[in-house]
């Protein structure tokens, strides 16, 4: 038997927890690729959950990580399109069947591999996520709701209490309240779903119910954070209101429930599926609504009513809050059905379970997703929560070794003494450090870690483990001090050696800080939940506690301000105050006067009934006036409502929105914006003369890949002259580095906005390091090998300039020795409104991944909505209705050489160092680029303008290429091929790093050096080159940032130039190189950047660079 | 154990009327829903029934027996404390004694429909313990019913070891605590107010009430007791039985009644002529 399905099925630990990577390293590549073999036909036939995902995860392993880096692959092979396609449409196994084929046809190699890794990757997450849906429905309590799809059918009632309104003309309301959750120690995110599924004896949790408020606002004293009230109401709808997002509507049919993108009610939305109140199986029922509230409620022309609240808890708190959100409002539809008995005060364990497993069938239906301790705070005070082995009679049973529910015990107060729960109140310090986080990614690296077992990543779970007892072991004996001790180890220790992306630049800044400012008088960091930045736990000496609450705030304002364009923030540091709840969710009944909804609700909802005319108001709702009004006068929680209702009546002033058109347009000015240009793009998007379509070739032009001879393959050893020709011109002088930096990545931060090349990205030489340090690192081993001063321009636009300029004042150019100059951009352009047109072009024509079905509805929302955004809007109108720096765009990467004409900064290079005569330009994120003699050589020795470095295509490789076009060899845009499949057919891919001869560029320009002092005659020799590049219409995420961390994204327009359409012009001579992947890749998302560091490029690049 | 005695409840506010009701049997007889039920339980050794009603109600109720009358008794329910408390009602005429108990609201309709009480009363002097009539009903209709969680006795198709009875549940505790092995998706053992029942549930109630005196007496509240003390079973019905006190509830049971009698004929006809008529009108 193969050595790796041994270790998937043996039942000895020592042998079933091996890890991959030690077998692998010892083997051949034929070994590899025999023991894959053996995998995918085991996996194929095994019946079993466990066995079948862990094969897959190894199979992704080999690929990704092992079968690249061992010789005998053969080389470059081309990935069929129509396997990517069915990857994108997620068909994983017809996907993963055509590269097989195609494997067996045409040989292993790293581009097969690297599809083949992607499949078998997504085919592993789609089985655990099936299997977890499937056992969610499977739970008791849960099956009946898929059964339910039509009103006839629907078996609930509505509690007789909630229909009497005695002498009252309103309903009585339910109100339910719920504390959210935080966690003092994970064991290593061990509350996914999978550990516990899977490994039960490992996956256990501390969890804690709290109280909160923000500390300076409101009354100050914590209350539980999460409420949620239910009535009924005299119109046949289900009315749902979320107070924070200040968004409500009324719905009247079964579908508008499931469409989730619509509104910011998509929470409510789930919740009253999850509940039963509207079954999942109801879905696609053409039915209206009434007849549904009719079955419910009795009698026709009532409706229900729900609203949320969540006490000005910020998004990204760590603490679960948008899960207990969910399960509080679970809570209460079913207190209201009778699905759970008691209708006030708290819960049995019985129906806290039930509640928890309907959370989790809400997360499925609402498309997020969490762990399994999330609903924690649904249960009261501290409470150990570990997976359960299933038994006979559990749905899960024979299929995996864990339930999918956790069993939670709640401690005792003679096993955590009253006292000690006072001592850890008095000493813990919570925050929100406002970073702007996704954890998502971060799970799923705990899943595939899991599964492979690498062996300091086993080590790490192990010890998290053992840091539980520990901290279970310190509650009991009292000791807040060690419990600090205990929660920093873990942090410092299993945690980052599990997932090194929870820490990052920001908290470790944070920490130093507490610990120079407390000494010892800080205990000790606290990480809470998935990842660090956004809801943190700082421990100190009690007698410490309040002053240390003030100078924390002040250190993560200080901090925020200073690293705010490289790191991506959500909104303002906050520290909270907390207690903990010792009675879990809550539940009231209030009749009469006191039946009174939150004092936020009445200032969404009465605006618009106080611009009726109250003849016109049903009298429920005049009745909700006068109750309101009522309580104004009497009630003093309502103290200052009137006066905030009033703001809201009165049309808002007019200054800020002013103010900010204002700064726009002195930005515009600023940057050089050219109006006349911006006009006439406007005009030709409008017109449908540019736009997505028409950024592509026509369908006459014959595109093949490159022949053989037309790039050096310099993977493998060159002609040693190269390298001396590339050494002589080094140490002579005739070389300066160009970093890209104009750009802010929008996909890094998904449309944050910060500049990309100060974000520090990973830990590298022992810290956080951002991508010019790394850049500026390598360039100094460089000219200490040569004995040079290697000049390193960065250019830089409107978006990154100052930031960048800053950074490198205060980190004195990171102690880089030689010459650091800054190339400011000289163009800028204005985003705008796209079309609908392109908007559906990118949708419906563009290949694109389809998600999960839940997650694919969920998208299909948003985009209707959308649409609807840009009619009301103006398609093709200016972009403005965001931050000013949000509303402008860097014009694309063309523009950066030509500045470095433009803005003076060659020709002063050239004054300087008359020697110069090559430019190696790279992209900021291409990290293992450095100035490599041996391609110098090839490129002096060719002759040649420009020479291009290329990779071999991977599968993410998307975005154009290398190809002959009507016979000319050339770069091409993905955006300008006519066909997406056309890209599969291009061997190789561009990592945008070129070698670029100056007098030949110059000559180009139709420019003598001599010429770049005449500013005019650089600004038309620039504008008649680039009046022959195309202009490419694109799509762009912008995040556009509200209320208290909650962020929205829209679609916008841009256009730009590409340098790469520089090699169609016949007159410039271009070379192409083939460099390895370790050089060439560009990091364009952070979810690239675990597999960087664990297939040795981070280590390529840190071997790279002198710190 | 020999059942000699019935009990009917009658006495439900929103019900009063329904046991006056005049239906056609499916002989082709005219009877009122009253008379129809004392049929049905006086079979077997059951000699004597005692009809639970509200008080006056007596007179009205007496002259709708028909030649039944002398078999029967009725006694006033003083107080509106529910279901429980009306079969608590007759605790005099019940007297110690096992009992069928049959409720007014509902009718049964078999291919025999006497046999179901018979069967019942077989059952239970056989098993010499309590047994309920159930059915197999959708988890739609749940709101409506008391139903039972249990399994089935080994060697009986259609008998049940009753281990709880909840009153109206959701479906999510149906589908928690009383699913039975066996049965379709979906679908739950639900009473229909066929009972043969020991005395040891009028103590149950007297429990119940002594504690409580001025709470509503459930009836579910003592069987998920008598569960609990003593051996309790349950027989699956093979006919329908029809709800008369929901919308349309009478008309379908006439229907039933008349479809499964020696008027089928008759009724068939008269019913397609009325859709037909329905059709044609509508063409017009």
């Amino acid at each position: 038997m193969s050595r790796l399905i041994e270790i998937i099925t043996s039942s000895q630990p020592d042998i079933r927890n091996l890890s991959l990577d030690v077998v692998c390293r010892a083997a051949s590549f034929r070994e590899l690729i025999a023991e894959c073999e053996e995998l995918d036909r085991f996996r194929r036939h095994s019946d079993n959950l466990y066995e079948r995902v862990r094969a897959l995860f190894f199979l992704y392993a080999i690929h990704r990580f092992h079968i690249p880096l061992k010789s005998g692959s053969t080389g470059a092979t081309v990935i069929p399109f129509s396997g990517y396609e069915a990857l994108l449409k997620r068909r994983f196994e017809e996907a993963l069947d055509i590269f097989l084929h195609a494997q067996a046809s045409s040989g292993a190699g790293g581009a097969l591999s690297s599809a083949l890794a992607a499949g078998y990757r997504a085919l592993g997450f789609q089985t655990l996520a099936d299997q977890v849906r499937r056992s969610v429905r499977s739970v008791r309590g849960n099956q009946w709701m898929f059964r339910t799809g039509h009103p006839d059918d629907y078996p609930l009632r509505i509690r007789p209490e909630l229909l009497d309104r005695g002498q009252s003309s309103l309903f009585p309301i339910l109100h339910e309240a719920t504390p959210v959750r935080m966690d003092l120690s994970h064991s290593g995110w061990s509350d996914i779903f999978f550990l516990g599924m899977d490994f039960p004896e490992g996956a256990r949790v501390l969890n804690i119910s709290i109280d909160l408020a923000v500390r300076g606002q409101g009354s100050g004293s914590p209350r539980p954070p999460v409420e949620s009230y239910l009535r009924v109401i005299d119109e046949p709808v289900l009315r749902l209101t979320s107070v924070d997002l200040k968004c409500t509507a009324d719905i009247r049919s079964i579908a508008e429930i499931f469409d989730f993108g619509r509104d910011y009610l998509g929470l409510l939305k789930a919740a009253a599926i999850a509940s039963g109140l509207i079954p999942p199986g109801m879905e696609g029922a053409s039915e209206p609504l009434s007849d549904v509230l009719r079955q419910l409620l009795g009698s026709p022309g009532r409706g229900i009513e729900i609203v949320s609240k969540v006490n000005d808890i910020p998004k990204g708190s760590r603490l679960a809050v948008s899960t207990n959100l969910l399960a509080s409002l679970i809570a209460v539809c079913m207190r209201a059905t009778g699905q759970i008995r008691t209708m006030e005060g708290g819960l049995d364990e019985r129906d806290r379970r039930l509640v928890a497993a309907r959370a989790i069938l809400g997360e499925w239906i609402g498309g997020s997703g969490g762990g399994w301790q999330d609903s924690g705070g649904v249960w009261p005070g501290i409470k150990l929560i570990q997976g359960e082995i299933a038994a006979e009679g559990d749905p899960e049973f024979g299929i995996s070794r864990g339930c999918l529910l956790p069993r939670h015990r709640v401690l005792p107060a003679e096993e955590v003494s009253q006292e000690t729960r006072e001592k850890l109140q008095n000493s813990l310090v919570l925050v929100h450090g406002g970073m702007a986080q996704d954890v998502g990614p971060i799970l799923e690296m705990v899943t595939e870690r899991y599964l492979l077992r690498s062996e300091t990543e086993w080590r790490g779970r192990l010890q998290a483990i053992r840091i539980l007892d520990e901290v279970l072991g310190q509650l009991r004996a009292g000791d807040v001090r060690l419990i600090g001790d205990c929660t920093m180890r873990n942090f410092e220790g299993p945690i980052q050696t599990i997932i090194p992306w929870a820490a990052n630049h920001y908290t470790e800044t944070l920490i130093r800080a507490a610990r120079a400012e407390m000494g010892s008088e800080f205990w000790g960091f606290w990480m809470l939940g998935g990842m660090a930045g956004g809801g943190m736990g700082f421990l100190f000496d009690p007698h410490r506690k309040a002053s240390a609450q003030g100078r924390l705030g002040e250190i993560m304002s200080e901090t925020k301000r200073r690293l705010e364009s490289a790191v991506p923030f959500a909104m303002e540091p906050v520290v909270y105050d907390f207690a903990i709840n010792e009675r879990g969710t809550h539940a009231e009944f209030r009749r009469g006067e006191s039946a009174l909804m939150p004092v936020d609700y009445y200032l969404v909802v009465a605006p618009p009934l106080l611009r009726t005319e109250m003849r016109l108001l049903p009298p429920t709702r005049r009745a909700e006036l006068d109750r309101f009004s009522a309580a104004c006068r009497r009630n003093p929680e309502f103290a200052g409502a009137v006066e905030n209702l009033f703001d809201r009546l009165l049309p808002q002033s007019r200054e800020d929105e002013g103010g900010a058109a204002q700064n726009l347009d002195a930005l515009l000015d600023r940057h050089g914006f050219d109006r006349a240009g911006h006009e006439e793009i406007q005009a030709n998007l409008r017109a449908g003369r540019l736009g997505l379509a028409q950024n592509r070739l026509p369908v006459n032009v014959t595109i093949r890949d490159v022949a053989p001879g037309d790039v050096v393959d310099a993977r493998h050893p060159l002609n040693g002259s190269h390298k001396s020709i590339g050494a002589d011109a080094i140490a002579s002088g005739a070389v300066a580095v160009v970093s890209l930096a104009g750009g802010v990545g929008s996909r890094w931060t998904k449309g944050a906005g910060v500049v990309k090349a100060l974000n520090p990205f990973a830990r590298l030489g022992g810290r956080h390091r951002n991508f010019i340090e790394v850049h500026l690192a390598k360039s100094r081993r460089v000219s200490s090998e040569y004995g040079v001063d290697l000049p390193h321009i960065v250019t830089t636009s409107y978006l990154t300039h100052e930031a960048t300029e800053s950074y490198l004042r205060m980190e004195q150019n990171y102690g880089y020795p030689g010459p650091v100059y800054l190339s400011p951009g000289k163009s800028i352009g204005l985003r705008m409104i796209p079309m609908e047109r392109d908007l559906r072009f990118a949708w419906e024509e563009m290949a694109h991944q389809i998600l999960d079905d839940q997650a694919e509805k969920m998208r299909e929302s948003v985009q209707a909505a959308l649409i609807g955004w840009v009619k009301q809007m103006g398609e093709g109108g200016n972009y403005t209705d965001n931050l000013p720096m949000q509303c402008l765009h860097p014009v694309g990467h063309w523009y950066e050489i030509p500045n470095l004409l433009r803005n003076g900064l060659l020709a002063r290079l050239l004054a300087e160092r008359p020697r110069l005569k090559h430019l190696m330009v790279h992209n900021i994120d291409t990290a293992g680029v450095d100035v490599d003699p041996r391609i110098l050589g090839l490129h002096i020795d060719s002759g040649a303008a420009m020479t291009t470095e290329v990779v071999e295509r991977f599968l993410e490789d998307r975005g154009g290429g290398l190809a002959r076009i009507d016979g000319r060899l050339r770069l091409v845009e993905g955006l300008a091929l006519p066909g997406e499949e056309i890209e599969s057919s291009l061997s190789y891919y561009n990592s945008n790093t070129m070698w670029i001869d100056i007098s030949q560029l110059l000559a180009m320009f139709g420019l003598t050096r001599a010429d770049l002092a005449d500013a005019s005659k650089v600004r038309s020799a620039v504008r008649s080159v680039a009046s022959r590049m195309p202009t490419y219409i694109t799509l762009k995420d912008v995040k556009k940032r509200w209320g208290k961390g909650q962020e929205d994204v829209f679609p916008v327009a841009q256009f730009e130039k590409l340098w790469g359409d520089m090699t169609a012009l016949p007159e410039l001579k271009c070379a192409y190189v083939a460099v390895s992947r370790l050089r060439g890749q560009q990091l364009k998302e952070p979810a690239q950047l675990d597999g960087w560091l664990r297939d040795g490029s981070a280590a390529y690049v840190e071997s790279l660079c002198l710190w | 154990m020999k059942v000699k005695k019935a009990v009917i409840t009658a006495a439900g506010p929103d019900q009063r009327a329904l046991p006056l009701q005049t239906l056609i049997d499916r002989n082709g007889e005219e009877k009122s829903v009253l008379a129809i039920l004392i049929e049905q339980a006086l079979t077997g050794a059951v000699e004597e029934a005692c009809v639970v009603v509200w008080p006056g109600d007596e007179e009205r109720y007496a002259q709708a027996i028909g030649p039944q009358a002398g078999h029967v008794r009725f006694v006033p329910q003083d107080r509106a404390l529910g279901y429980g408390y009306a079969v608590y009602a007759a605790r005099e005429f019940i007297a110690g004694e096992p009992f069928l108990h049959l409720v007014g609201d509902h009718l049964y309709i078999g291919s025999d429909a006497e046999s179901c009480a018979a069967e019942l009363l077989d059952v239970a002097q056989a098993q010499a313990c309590s047994v309920s009539a159930v059915q197999a009903t959708r988890e739609s209709l749940l709101p409506r019913y008391g139903t039972i969680g249990g399994r089935r006795v080994a060697g009986h198709d259609r008998l049940y070891r009753i281990e709880t009875v909840v009153e109206k549940p959701t479906p999510t505790e149906a589908e928690q605590r009383l699913l039975v092995s066996g049965m379709r998706a979906g679908h739950y053992l639900c009473f229909f107010g066929m009972h043969v029942l020991t005395p040891a549930v009028v103590d149950i109630l007297g429990n119940l009430h002594a504690a409580a005196p001025e709470s509503s007496l459930k009836l579910s509240t003592a069987l998920t007791e008598l569960a609990r003390r003593e051996q309790f079973l349950a027989l699956e019905a093979p006919g329908r039985r029809y709800d008369i006190g929901s919308r349309y509830g009478l008309l379908i049971a006439q229907m039933a009644l008349a479809l499964s009698g020696s008027d089928r004929a008759e009724v068939l006809a008269r019913m397609l002529e009325l859709l037909a008529d329905r059709e044609a009108g509508s063409e017009r």
